[in-house]
């Protein structure tokens, strides 16, 4: 099968002052109709990839060969105009013009697309709809909620129904009740046959959404797949959070050098641990926190899920590289 | 069609924004009403200066001399004539008792007592009189208009009294005939009579309709027209500004990112400066033609010149803006740049004396110079031909501007 959006060997280097390696030979594949999430944590280089597949930013001739971008079989550095007619784009700020009211930015950014007439203005008024916006269609967007300028932020992109939609983080800062009706209206999209293309540092929601992801960190892919196949990764491995009453310098190495122990990270007051057999490990955790006359004040015992394959695979936790 | 739904986006922009209508349109106007109405209603009140007739009383008592006949009659009937109608109201009054209560009771400003000796005092060489003004003390004009006229027939009486009674002396010493008398006495009058014409008492001086359109001509219009300028350049920069505010806000990215066109975007953007200008600039000559009366020229002259200051005001808007990173940088453009420029190219306007050689070639070194000088000569009423040099000149430096500016913008973009 054509993959909807094909991507293959990007670069990036950012030199202003200094060398910043922002994207580092990342390549993947995403097929029609399915919802792809890039997870990393701020800085991994998620927006920079998403600018590159915009056509925001030219990739880095890489060392070894081409890069190449394709949206719907048409190369974006070769035949742009076709190329970005299938695709939507919802930046991961508010990217709308506050003096003009929801409908007038959403004939303004359909005409960008190149719908006309009567045609617009039905299609705009079909988007209106479904994001829930028609009754306060002319108010000027200056005086929405943040939640609703997400929402127009989002139809803005669905104007010329895109094959491809590319979502850059579109849940930050927004209030649960209008994160889950994003969250619920991109299901929507991936029902109607769209394919889309999710960042996230939120775990929960690439595991929500997506039918595959990808990982990446310090600007490049480190792990691919579906749910299941990331969560193979670390195999049966359990993630012990644990608090103690003593500085966590003082437990770290002894607790490392457990048997059934394989890593610990420190984060202020936590101390992250990936165990393979949590009964077996958690009564020599306690006997050398005794040694050291701590206390183990709280245990929280969980399941393998991204954060675990993050931490797996980085030695860092995802919420806080 | 993609670059004009850009322009029209940007000036649903501008025109919404009550700060960019105040910028464009109330700062200019308000600054030259209140010039305006500094100096201008000085004009227009001298040109409508009237004085109130100023109510007299006559008090006839002269009893008349059989040579002389009733002079106090003739006085009276004079002061009454048509001619001082438009200066004093005349009443009369039975005695002088009554006469100087209508000035007590403020009815009346001057009170004219006639004496009974008027006449024969005439007649009598020897002898003197005295007409008595009793007047209101808190008039001044008036009755010094009043005490004006009446000196010049009290003069005129007294001057046939030397006359006759020189004439007489020396016709008894032989030098004259006694039948020349009535001839001199004669000449006598004809001659006071035409120096005493009451017109030439006051002369009321009422300015025409030309200064009044000579001081909008030499004040106001230069001040509307530097006004016009220095606003017309600042909304080049502000409107040029708004891609830069676009880039900030991240819409300018989610353009790139639609299937427009680098040169379709910034020629939107581009089209958008120009219109703005051009309906400020429209706006500014039309309104001030209303409400000032300023004549811009002939409007074949006033457009060219109108349209070379939309193109070179535009063209420096996105000239200047190519240059700043961010909107920030802005307030430096209005507050540094394009003041000392206003200023410089229109250091002859602003100083009062528009076009003055004195201030040489310094004003043309910036397009607001030449904009002025090109908007200066259209209000003298000069031809296209005097005007061409200021308008070739503000078309080269919007070609220069524009073509660097352009390329600045689509490098930076690239």
């Amino acid at each position: 099968m054509q993959p909807a959006l094909h991507v293959h060997n990007l670069h990036k280097t950012f030199r202003n002052g200094h060398h910043l390696k922002a994207v580092d030979g990342v390549s993947f594949d995403v097929f029609p109709g399915e919802i792809f999430s890039l997870l990393g944590p701020n800085g991994a280089g998620k927006t920079t990839t998403i600018s590159m597949l915009s056509a925001l930013l030219s990739p880095d001739l890489p060392p070894d060969g081409a890069s190449e971008i394709t949206i719907g079989g048409h190369s974006l550095q070769h035949e742009p105009r076709s190329a970005k007619a299938l695709l939507g784009v919802v930046p991961q700020d508010i990217a709308l013009y506050e003096d003009l009211s929801a409908r007038e930015n959403l004939i303004f950014w359909g005409k960008m697309y190149g719908l006309r007439g009567a045609a617009l203005f039905q299609r705009v008024d079909e988007v209106l709809e479904l994001i829930g916006l028609t009754v306060r269609a002319k108010e000027r967007i200056g005086k929405y909620s943040g939640g609703m300028k997400r929402r127009v932020n989002i139809g803005a992109a669905l104007l010329h129904r895109p094959k491809v939609i590319y979502m850059d983080e579109p849940t930050v800062g927004i209030d649960p009740q209008s994160r889950r009706s994003i969250l619920d209206g991109i299901i929507a999209l991936k029902q109607q046959g769209m394919t889309v293309l999710y960042t996230t540092h939120y775990m929960e929601e690439a595991q929500e959404l997506s039918d595959r992801m990808a990982i990446m960190d310090q600007g490049k892919l480190i792990a691919s797949g579906t749910h299941a196949e990331l969560i193979q990764l670390v195999g049966q491995k359990a993630r012990l959070i644990l608090t103690v009453n003593v500085p966590t310098d003082r437990l770290l190495p002894d607790w490392q050098a457990v048997p059934g122990v394989f890593s610990v990270v420190a984060a202020g007051d936590l101390l992250t641990l990936l165990v393979d057999d949590t009964n077996r490990v958690l009564p020599q955790l306690f006997e050398v926190a005794a040694v050291h006359s701590a206390r183990i004040t709280s245990i929280d015992i969980q399941e393998p899920d991204l954060e675990s394959v993050f931490l797996h695979l980085t030695g860092r936790a995802l919420r806080d590289a | 069609m993609k670059s004009l739904a850009i322009a029209c986006k940007d000036l649903t922009h501008s025109f919404r924004s009550t700060f960019a209508i105040i910028f464009m349109f109330g700062v200019p106007l308000m600054v030259t009403g209140l010039f305006y109405l500094m100096f201008g209603s000085l004009s227009v009140d001298k040109s409508e200066f009237n004085l109130p007739p100023t109510k007299v009383v006559i008090v006839n008592l002269d009893a008349g001399d059989p040579q002389a006949g009733q002079l106090g009659q003739i006085l009276m009937a004079a002061l009454q004539s048509e001619d001082f109608a438009s200066l004093m109201e005349i009443s009369l009054a039975p005695d002088s008792a009554s006469a100087r209560r209508l000035v007590d009771t403020q009815q009346a400003g001057v009170a004219l007592i006639i004496p009974a000796d008027f006449s024969t005092a005439f007649t009598d060489s020897q002898s003197a009189t005295q007409l008595e003004l009793y007047s209101d003390p808190t008039l001044t004009i008036g009755p010094g208009i009043v005490r004006s006229i009446i000196n010049q027939f009290t003069d005129q009486f007294s001057g046939i009294k030397i006359t006759v009674a020189l004439a007489l002396q020396q016709a008894e010493t032989g030098q004259i005939e006694y039948a020349q008398i009535e001839t001199i006495v004669a000449d006598y009058l004809v001659a006071s009579q035409t120096s005493a014409d009451p017109q030439s008492l006051i002369e009321t001086v009422i300015p025409t309709a030309a200064p009044q359109q000579n001081f909008m001509l030499t004040l106001i219009g230069p001040i509307m027209a530097g006004m016009l300028v220095f606003y017309a350049f600042y909304t080049g920069v502000n409107t040029a500004m708004t891609i830069l505010k676009e880039r900030e806000e991240g819409t300018l990215s989610r353009l790139f990112t639609t299937p427009t066109s680098q040169t379709e975007i910034l020629g939107g953007k581009w089209m958008a400066v120009g219109l703005t200008v051009l309906v400020q600039v429209v706006t500014l000559l039309l309104v001030s033609r209303l409400i000032f009366q300023i004549d811009w020229g002939h409007l074949p002259v006033i457009t060219l010149v109108a349209l070379a200051i939309v193109c070179s005001a535009s063209a420096s808007g996105i000239f200047l803006c190519s240059w700043l990173k961010n909107t920030r940088q802005g307030g430096i453009v209005f507050g540094g740049v394009l003041t000392v420029t206003g200023m410089v190219g229109m250091m002859d306007v602003f100083t009062g004396n528009p076009g003055d050689p004195r201030f040489g070639f310094w004003p043309l070194i910036t397009p607001q110079g030449w904009a002025a000088r090109g908007l200066l000569a259209a209000m003298n009423g000069g031809s296209i031909t005097q005007i061409l040099p200021y308008v070739l000149g503000l078309i080269a430096i919007s070609i220069l501007f524009f073509i660097i500016g352009v390329l600045r913008f689509q490098k930076r973009f690239a």
